[in-house]
């Protein structure tokens, strides 16, 4: 009888733990994508805001990905010869898009909108980590509900000043708690009860 | 006596059965998560944004929608507003261009264009251009519009000064007119910048021309009879993306 606890017990905790896991969650995962686009170089060095490229974050669910059009902003002019962007070339001139690898994939269940969290002081790196240091973007989060229900009990830990937003290097410590108090009482951010009811995320 | 220990027996692989049976269908689950099947409810017959559709030779679930369409509420009936410019009053008047050195392409008479803003100047349009400025246009143009932002230290060209007569005594229906349509190597943002998000940004090139010449003698030209503003930043929606 306490061996079949202590099974059930240990499988449970295996079971929890896979679930949790990088494996399963696709955690940290790089993705093959079809350009070698870094963030590093383009968010991170160059320092090309966020809204140039997801230019839907502020207003919409998506946070839009940027046209072969934005690409050739610039890439008519530098790098216009670089064999790295043949591809980038060949969906301009075809007219197809180029098919870039889902990074972040919540399950169709799960309603997520980016423009509230935007407009309610959740800064990208809160949820997306240092995506300016990223070469190629991974998830830094599982993801999970456990995870987005975290930050609805107490989101008044995790929010900053709206313009922070894309501040990749914030840290949660850069306000102290009264400030961020303050923040959430100006966002009118609604009680706990309502972020974690079922309906709000599963609609 | 050996009925009881049997009992007490039969209960613990009853309970050890139970386990595993508890165990069989995580480990089901696990196996097919770990297959990556994923269910119906995770992938619902519907298409997310930029999701990759087979049924279209593009491959894209997000169509464009057909030329010439008009959304009801969208018609741009007002050409000042919508285009920068006004029916040219002398038809004999025509725009003259100039490639200099470097390139670029200088315009120094501008027939068509309007001086006015379409819209109240207010303090929120130009801070909210100076916003927009930043995200659009400052890798190029830099902070103050010298031209040497970070993409041209990278090798783009580089674009001309806001600080220099020419362009100070543009008239702003020219400026919104580079954005709308592009200018030599420099592309449209008009699908990036909403109509009144494009007179915002007019506003703070405004605003930093003045701030680089305290003493000149540019003007906002602000109309501030003109109160039909419609609201900012309602139409940047970019259907035009990828595939994914
Ligand atoms: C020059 C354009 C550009 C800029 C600027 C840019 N991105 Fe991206 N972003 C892309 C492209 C292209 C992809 C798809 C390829 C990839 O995943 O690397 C992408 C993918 C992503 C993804 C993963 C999407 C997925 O598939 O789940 C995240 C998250 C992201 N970007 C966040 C950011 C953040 C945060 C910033 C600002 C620091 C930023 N991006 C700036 C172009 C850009
Ligand atoms: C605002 C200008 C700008 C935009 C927009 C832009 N890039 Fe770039 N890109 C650069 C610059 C500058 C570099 C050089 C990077 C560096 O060294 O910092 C670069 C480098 C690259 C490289 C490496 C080229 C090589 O030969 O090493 C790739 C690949 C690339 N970009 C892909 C993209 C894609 C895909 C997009 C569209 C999603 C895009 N870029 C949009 C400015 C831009
Ligand atoms: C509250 C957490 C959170 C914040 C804040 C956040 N994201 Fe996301 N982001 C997500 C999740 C979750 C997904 C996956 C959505 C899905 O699969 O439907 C995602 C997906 C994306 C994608 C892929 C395209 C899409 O919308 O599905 C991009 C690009 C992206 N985020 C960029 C950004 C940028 C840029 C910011 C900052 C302005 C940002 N995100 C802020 C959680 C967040
Ligand atoms: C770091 C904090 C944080 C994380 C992580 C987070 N959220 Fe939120 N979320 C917020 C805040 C703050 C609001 C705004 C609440 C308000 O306006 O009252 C919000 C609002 C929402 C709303 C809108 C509610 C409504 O009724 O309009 C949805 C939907 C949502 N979140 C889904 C998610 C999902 C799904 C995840 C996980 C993938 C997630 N969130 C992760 C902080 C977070
Ligand atoms: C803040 C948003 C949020 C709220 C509130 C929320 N969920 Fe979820 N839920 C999610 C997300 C995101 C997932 C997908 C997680 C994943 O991909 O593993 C999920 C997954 C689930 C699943 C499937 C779990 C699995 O492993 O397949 C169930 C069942 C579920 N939620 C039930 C509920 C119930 C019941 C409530 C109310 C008590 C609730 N959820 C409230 C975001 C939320
Ligand atoms: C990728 C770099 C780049 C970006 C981003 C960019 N521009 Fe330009 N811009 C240029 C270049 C290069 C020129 C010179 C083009 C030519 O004459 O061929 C130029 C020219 C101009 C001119 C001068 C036109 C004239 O009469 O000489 C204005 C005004 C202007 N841009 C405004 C903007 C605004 C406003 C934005 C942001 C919405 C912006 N630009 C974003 C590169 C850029």
């Amino acid at each position: 009888m306490v061996m079949a606890a202590i099974l059930a017990g240990t499988a449970f905790f295996v079971y929890t733990q896979v679930a949790r896991s990088s494996y399963l969650t696709g955690r940290y995962l790089e993705r093959q994508q079809p350009v070698q686009f870094s963030h590093k170089h383009h968010a991170g060095d160059d320092g090309i805001d966020c809204r140039y490229c997801h230019s839907t974050v502020e207003t919409t669910a998506s946070a839009g990905m940027p046209s072969t059009q934005t690409c050739m902003n610039c890439h008519s002019q530098i790098w216009a010869d670089s064999p790295y962007l043949e591809p980038v070339r060949e969906s301009f001139r075809e007219n197809k898009p180029i098919e870039w690898e889902r990074v972040h994939d919540l399950p169709e269940y799960a309603y997520f909108n980016h423009s509230i969290h935007v407009a309610k002081g959740v800064g990208c790196s809160t949820c997306h980590g240092q995506i300016d240091n990223m070469p190629a973007v991974y998830q830094e989060n599982t993801l999970q509900m456990e995870w987005c229900l975290a930050c609805h009990r107490e989101p008044e830990k995790f929010i900053r000043p709206k313009t922070e937003i894309y501040n990749m290097q914030w840290q949660d410590g850069d306000l102290n708690a009264e400030e961020r108090k303050v923040l959430y009482d100006n966002y009118k951010i609604r009680q706990a009860e309502i972020l974690t009811s079922c309906s709000t995320c599963h609609r | 006596m050996s009925m009881s220990k049997s009992r007490v027996e039969s209960r613990e692989s009853r309970a050890g059965r139970r386990a595993l049976f508890c165990l069989l269908p995580s480990a089901f689950c696990l196996l097919f998560i770990g297959c990556g099947v994923r269910s119906d409810m995770q992938d619902q017959p519907r298409y997310d944004a930029y999701e990759k559709s087979e049924f279209f030779s593009d491959n894209r679930a997000s169509r464009n929608i057909p030329e010439g369409t008009v959304a009801r509420g969208h018609l741009k009936e007002n050409k000042a507003l919508h285009t920068g410019k006004i029916d040219n009053p002398n038809a004999n008047l025509q725009v003259e261009t100039a490639t200099d050195a470097t390139g670029n392409t200088l315009v120094s008479s501008f027939p068509n264009d309007i001086d006015e803003f379409p819209v109240p100047v207010t303090m929120e349009l130009v801070n909210r251009g100076q916003d927009r400025y930043n995200i659009y246009c400052i890798v190029c143009h830099g902070p103050v519009g010298n031209g040497d932002g970070m993409i041209v230290r990278r090798g783009f060209p580089q674009p001309p000064t806001y600080h220099d007569d020419r362009l100070r005594n543009a008239p702003v229906g020219h400026f919104f007119d580079v954005m709308t349509n592009g200018w030599g190597k420099m592309n449209s943002y008009a699908d990036k910048l909403s109509a009144v998000d494009r007179w915002a940004v007019v506003a703070y090139i405004r605003t930093l021309q003045i701030s680089q010449n305290p003493s000149g003698t540019t003007a906002m030209n602000a109309n501030t009879a003109a109160n039909t503003m419609p609201p900012v930043g309602t139409s940047n929606s970019n259907t035009s993306g990828g595939a994914r």
